[in-house]
């Protein structure tokens, strides 16, 4: 255990210096020791979270929390989320005596590899933020995800579970220990799910159709099954208010947080970390203290000028068209006049593909609104992104297509001086915010 | 003329965007003159197929493939008989599995298909996923797409796509794909192959015109941005087979 600790502490030092990511140290740690994980003496609290989106926003803000608390906290800041990842951050954290120094470890797993993550220990308590149609040309289709994260439960972990959510909340089917949260009726909800499919329509468990009172966003609401049983259940942590507009929330009637961000996301993931952090201790005094008016540090928002536009870039990532759908809704919720330029240029970072199925997944008629004054598709695969909005009701005069990014941050630099919002992914967005014409807001 | 399309199970079998090959194969009658209708085929609902020119089936989850196989069942008959009459039809991703011999779960749980070709699918732990380039015996050009899924098929002697430069086919990597007999086209491709494929969509339409004995007219609408689109698809993933 000595020397994979050692070669660990030395592989990150020297990873650190010559700028290497954080996953080789605990891959060398592995092979010295491939049981390392169970032999180190971890901390009373572990929180893992996992899901299809929020789970980075979600895991910032727990650790923000947490510290905030007195609590000391290690967590996987740089996102490796696999395995080695996990074994790197245990191992550069703990003395060579195998302990761990800190009060929470906290780790976002990636809900593919969780059940490898966890062969050697288990979290005491487990967040699931959601599941939804998210990479799918890795991840084959939600209920694959499903079966995957499944076998990483332990039963002694405590699950934190998002009620509103009719597949990840079969998670709880045969256990007790089960904490939900949820939003309740909230003022912009709809009746049926929205969006262009419906995930919703048949029950995970039995495939009956589903009904629903109400709905948040797409098929996110209180469902139950016309045959089975499962239904959304009562929560024990729920955002009893919420004002997208005004920009608050109340969580169980007494904590009220200004919102940063005034997304349903945002929502959803203060009210994961509050649950979370309620779990372990924290009063919500403490909690509330932090998360009001929160500025994520992940840079998922961000925003710039360009000539004489004020934009925000509102990364969603590819390959998810609930992330998507959200942003787009932000968009069409907004008031003021304003440009939209989607960027999809590499589907991937991490992998190069040309499926572009999940473009028809998104509800772009979202932007089909008046003060949406012009589109603006953009990159390699702007022609798909092109074919796929001929399919909405949005003015095609509306519509500028082009490949080159450069040409279309030309155009915004020399034309208008409207709201700019940029839609991309995190593989596309520094094409644009790179840009010496871009000046980013800190 | 008056076209008849029945999408099968459209939330059930949802996956990958399968609606817009009925959106884009609908759009693209509606630009030939024709007056289209698309009937919604749910679970439980009785649905006479009596007059129609096309069917279809999109993708779903393994799960789903289960519950759309139990009420599919009941149309089995009916949908060999249309198939053997020169109907055209279209079963995308897990959907083409239904129309086999036997579909085998990943527990080794055995379902009967309809049983319209002879062919079986094993699923499994493992999924394929990855982008295809290859060929159909229908046109010169290439068959672009993505592969998603988590079966195994043997037994196919007529496949939709001959041969695979790129990616993974009925059986294993680069061996042909998809199932192709009469009118009936079939393939585990997901997502909109038939936006993909321009010339796919093409053949689909003089599939069902000719089984209303008429030729596909000579002047056919031309969708700027798919064909653009195809062009630096096929571009990259012929260049990646070529790695």
């Amino acid at each position: 255990m000595f020397l994979a600790i050692l070669v660990c502490k030395l592989g990150r030092f020297v990873g650190k210096l010559v700028g290497k990511g954080s996953s080789m140290p605990g891959k060398f740690a592995l092979k010295i020791c491939p049981d390392i994980l169970a032999r180190v003496r971890l901390p009373e609290h572990i929180i893992a979270v996992t899901g299809s989106n929020g789970k980075t926003s979600t895991v910032e803000m727990i650790a923000a929390i947490l510290r905030a608390g007195g609590k000391t906290v290690v967590y996987n800041e740089e996102g490796s989320n696999q395995i080695e990842g996990v074994t790197t951050l245990v191992l550069t954290h703990a003395t060579f005596g195998g302990k761990v120094k800190a009060d929470v470890l906290l780790i976002e797993s990636d809900e593919r590899y969780a059940a490898h993550s966890f062969k050697f220990f288990h979290p005491t308590q487990f967040v699931i933020t959601n599941l939804y149609r998210d990479q799918l040309t890795r991840n084959g289709h939600p209920e694959w995800v499903y079966d995957a994260i499944l076998p990483a439960i332990h039963p002694d972990t405590e699950l934190i579970l998002n009620a509103d959510d009719p597949l990840s909340s079969c998670f709880a089917i045969g256990r007790d220990k089960v904490k939900w949260f949820g939003l309740d009726h909230c003022s912009f909800d709809s009746e049926a799910p929205t969006g262009v499919y419906h995930d919703g329509a048949y029950c995970p468990v039995c495939k009956a159709p589903m009904e629903y009172d109400y709905v948040h966003y797409n098929h996110i609401g209180a469902y139950r099954c016309t045959k089975c049983g499962h239904a959304r259940p009562a929560t024990d942590y729920t955002v009893t208010a919420v004002d997208l507009d005004q920009g608050r929330l109340t969580i169980d009637d007494s904590v009220t947080i200004d919102l940063a961000f005034r997304s349903i996301y945002n929502v959803y993931n203060i009210l994961a970390a509050y649950a979370a952090c309620r779990e372990c201790g924290i009063a919500p005094d403490t909690i509330a203290g932090v998360i009001n008016n929160y500025i994520l540090k992940n840079g998922r928002m961000q925003k710039f000028t360009l000539g004489r536009h004020h934009g925000t870039l509102l990364t969603s990532k590819h390959e998810n068209s609930i992330a998507y759908d959200t942003n787009l809704r932000y968009i069409a919720s907004s008031k003021a006049d304003c440009a939209v330029l989607i960027i999809v240029d590499a589907v991937s970072r991490k992998y190069f593909t040309s499926e572009t199925s999940w473009l028809w997944d998104i509800d772009f008629d979202l932007l089909n609104r008046d003060h949406v004054k012009r589109v603006m598709l953009y990159g390699r695969y702007a022609n798909d992104l092109a074919e796929r909005f001929s399919f909405t009701g949005i003015p095609q005069e509306k519509i500028d297509v082009g490949e080159d990014i450069l040409e279309a941050a030309a155009l915004l630099q020399d034309h208008g001086d409207e709201d700019l919002y940029v839609v991309t992914c995190f593989s596309d967005r520094d094409k644009l915010l790179d840009l010496p014409a871009v000046e980013k807001e800190a | 003329m008056d076209i008849r399309i029945f999408h099968f199970y459209p939330d059930l079998m949802s996956l990958y965007g399968s609606y817009a090959n009925v959106a884009v194969l609908k759009r693209y009658l509606e630009a030939l003159g024709c007056a289209v209708s698309v009937e919604r085929v749910l679970p439980g609902q009785t649905t006479d197929l009596t007059g129609a020119d096309f069917l279809f089936m999109g993708a779903g989850t393994e799960r789903s493939q289960k519950a759309a196989l139990a009420d599919f069942l009941r149309y089995g008959e009916a949908v060999k008989t249309a198939a053997e009459s020169g109907v055209t039809m279209l079963f995308a991703g897990t959907a083409m599995e239904l129309l086999g011999k036997s579909i085998t779960d990943d527990t080794g749980k055995v379902y009967d298909g309809i049983g319209l070709a002879g062919f079986t699918a094993v699923q499994g732990k493992k999924r394929f996923v990855e982008d295809v380039y290859g060929h159909t015996d229908l046109y010169p050009e290439a068959v672009v797409g993505f592969m998603n899924k988590c079966s195994v098929i043997q037994g196919v002697e007529t496949p939709l796509l001959t041969d695979l430069a790129l990616g993974f086919g009925n059986s294993g990597g680069k061996t042909p794909e998809g199932f192709h007999w009469k009118n009936v086209f079939a393939s585990e491709l997901t997502g909109p192959i038939l936006v993909k494929n321009p010339r796919l969509l093409d053949k689909v339409a003089e599939a069902i015109y000719g089984h209303r004995g008429e030729a596909l007219p000579e002047a056919r609408p031309v969708d700027r941005w798919a064909e653009d689109g195809y062009a630096i698809t096929a571009e990259q993933l012929k260049l990646r087979s070529e790695k």
